[in-house]
């Protein structure tokens, strides 16, 4: 049986307190079409694991949907800071920060059943400081060389949004360029949600170039530029105008973001 | 600097590509970062070995970018992978020999913060945060700071410890467990500051500057050598034809 369905249908196991793993990377390949689905649907109290923010991490945050955010940091590159991020945090949003390396390794955890991996990034930091208390790292000894060495707790978010260029209607997904760490959030994640530029008949995709295999995947609905206003490799450019309207509304914040927000991204509901 | 033909970012440029060696596998940050990485790579260290956090190996943009994530950076690379790959393999797996970083804020150990900073009213603003950089900065085998001179960025400790330094904690990073060797260098606009394990010292000066000068707007500890700082070699007319016509033709890095 197909897993093709509306976007709405798709996101539909996308419940209040859901635990959301989103794959964007600042200002590319940002789930904005799923974003704005979900910010219409008036989702409340989602937990946000993703290892570097972008327009749709700010989008939900903004919208206020996330109650707790799980992040590396994050900008929309030159255009600017994540305004919305950075004011919910400084507000009080429960945000627990790592750095790229270490939120990658949490979720490849996750993926694989560990309950942890270990690293030698984040020790000495502030930031690991802060993530102590969280339950996500802890200072362990190494078994065989007894030095010290950080162990980061594994993640495994409910589920994942991943924008692929295209995916058959079985979910086996491709994505191409860069992969950031797209891979590991889908696997650590319970369920995956893939929203593509282009459906095909199952088969239609050269095994060689699946990112995700559909046997990870719950649902997929086209969404022809469903990460504008960012850059999807090889598809299309970043709508440098409409990030720079963003960074002004979103460093207003209040109702002049909400009202940018519904005009240009809520407006127009996706099939 | 007024008087001179180059920019204060030209100058930070070339001042932090001349550092880089032909041997070198780069991790570079956003910005300023990129722009010394690819005037090395396109003069003095045409080997050196590019890679972006992202999963992008040895990418050579021909057009400015907004940044890592901008697909023009990433033009004509050798591959692509993931963060495990990038900030992985090579990274955590000791095969990247320089990091060059962005920072709001430094201190005498090389200590960088990403994260934010407290107005005088006890006010905080947020910035980026960490990405890749504390990645970078723990493990990389030594670490570049690329950043304007500006007196609030020098603290004798930074406001937030986001990447680690040289020394944690009074003592020698290695054996908190941390294996890079940590900051090495800040470049400036105006000087360069080289950190070593007993403190910061003022290698250089930039052409037109005085050791004075720069220590007067650099408030924390700053060593200076027996015989005084350096001079910076100034700007070539041919690395600023590149910067400004290759490398950053619409100014957004260079200023």
């Amino acid at each position: 049986m197909s897993k093709v369905s509306s976007l709405a249908e798709a996101l539909s196991i996308v419940k209040d307190g859901t635990h959301l793993a989103l794959t964007g990377f600042a200002i590319t390949r940002s789930a904005v079409a799923a974003a704005a689905e979900l910010i219409r649907g008036g989702r409340r109290g989602l937990t946000l694991t993703q290892v570097v923010g972008g327009l749709e991490t700010d989008l939900l945050v903004g919208s206020g949907c996330v109650d707790r955010l799980i992040y590396s940091g994050g900008s929309l590159d030159r255009f600017g800071p994540l305004h919305s991020v950075n004011r919910a945090i400084s507000a009080g949003l429960a945000a627990e920060e790592y750095s790229t390396l270490s939120l990658t390794l949490r979720l490849l955890a996750g993926s694989l059943g560990l309950p942890f991996l270990p690293t030698r990034s984040l020790i000495g930091s502030q930031l690991l400081e802060r993530l102590i208390p969280s339950g996500g790292a802890a200072m362990i000894t190494d078994p065989f060389s007894g030095s010290p060495v950080l162990a980061v707790s594994a993640v495994r978010p409910d589920v994942a949004i991943v924008h692929a260029d295209v995916c058959d209607e079985q979910g086996n997904a491709s994505v191409s360029g860069p992969l950031w760490s797209i891979k590991e959030t889908a696997m650590a994640s319970a369920r995956v949600i893939v929203t593509a530029e282009r459906v095909v008949p199952l088969g239609g995709i050269d095994p060689d170039r699946v990112t995700v295999p559909g046997t990870v995947v719950a649902g997929v609905a086209e969404v022809p530029g469903g990460a504008r206003p960012t850059a999807v490799y090889g598809a299309y450019d970043y709508d440098a105008a409409l990030l720079t309207e963003y960074v002004a509304a979103s460093r207003e914040g209040g109702e002049t973001f909400a009202r940018f927000v519904a005009a240009r991204f809520l407006a127009e509901a996706v099939a | 600097m007024a008087g001179h033909p180059w920019t204060p970012g030209e100058m930070m440029a070339v001042a932090a590509a001349s550092r880089l060696r032909d041997d070198d596998v780069a991790m570079v940050g956003l910005g300023l970062p990129q722009i010394a990485a690819l005037l090395a790579q396109r003069t003095t260290a045409p080997g050196i070995q590019l890679l972006l956090e992202l999963g992008v190996f040895m990418p050579r943009p021909v057009e400015p970018a907004m940044g890592i994530a901008d697909p023009r950076m990433w033009k004509d690379a050798w591959s692509f992978g993931g963060v495990l790959d990038a900030l992985g393999a090579m990274l955590h797996g000791g095969r990247v020999t320089l990091g060059i970083l962005g920072a709001l804020q430094v201190d005498p150990s090389g200590s960088l913060n990403t994260t934010l900073v407290r107005g005088d009213d006890g006010s905080v603003r947020r910035f980026n945060g960490s990405g890749g950089g504390n990645d970078i900065a723990s493990l990389a085998g030594r670490v570049f700071v690329v950043m304007r001179h500006d007196p609030r960025k020098f603290r004798p400790a930074v406001e937030f410890l986001t990447s680690p330094g040289r020394i944690l904690n009074g003592r020698p990073r290695g054996e908190a467990g941390l294996p890079g060797g940590g900051t090495a260098a800040v470049i400036t606009d105006r000087a360069i500051i080289e950190i070593s394990d007993t403190g910061a010292v003022l290698a250089s000066v930039h052409p037109g500057e005085t050791p004075e000068a720069v220590l007067a707007s650099t408030p924390m500890p700053l060593i200076v050598p027996a015989g005084g700082p350096g001079e910076t070699p100034e700007p070539t007319g041919a690395q600023r034809a590149l910067l400004r016509e290759e490398l950053d033709p619409k100014g957004w890095y260079l200023g």
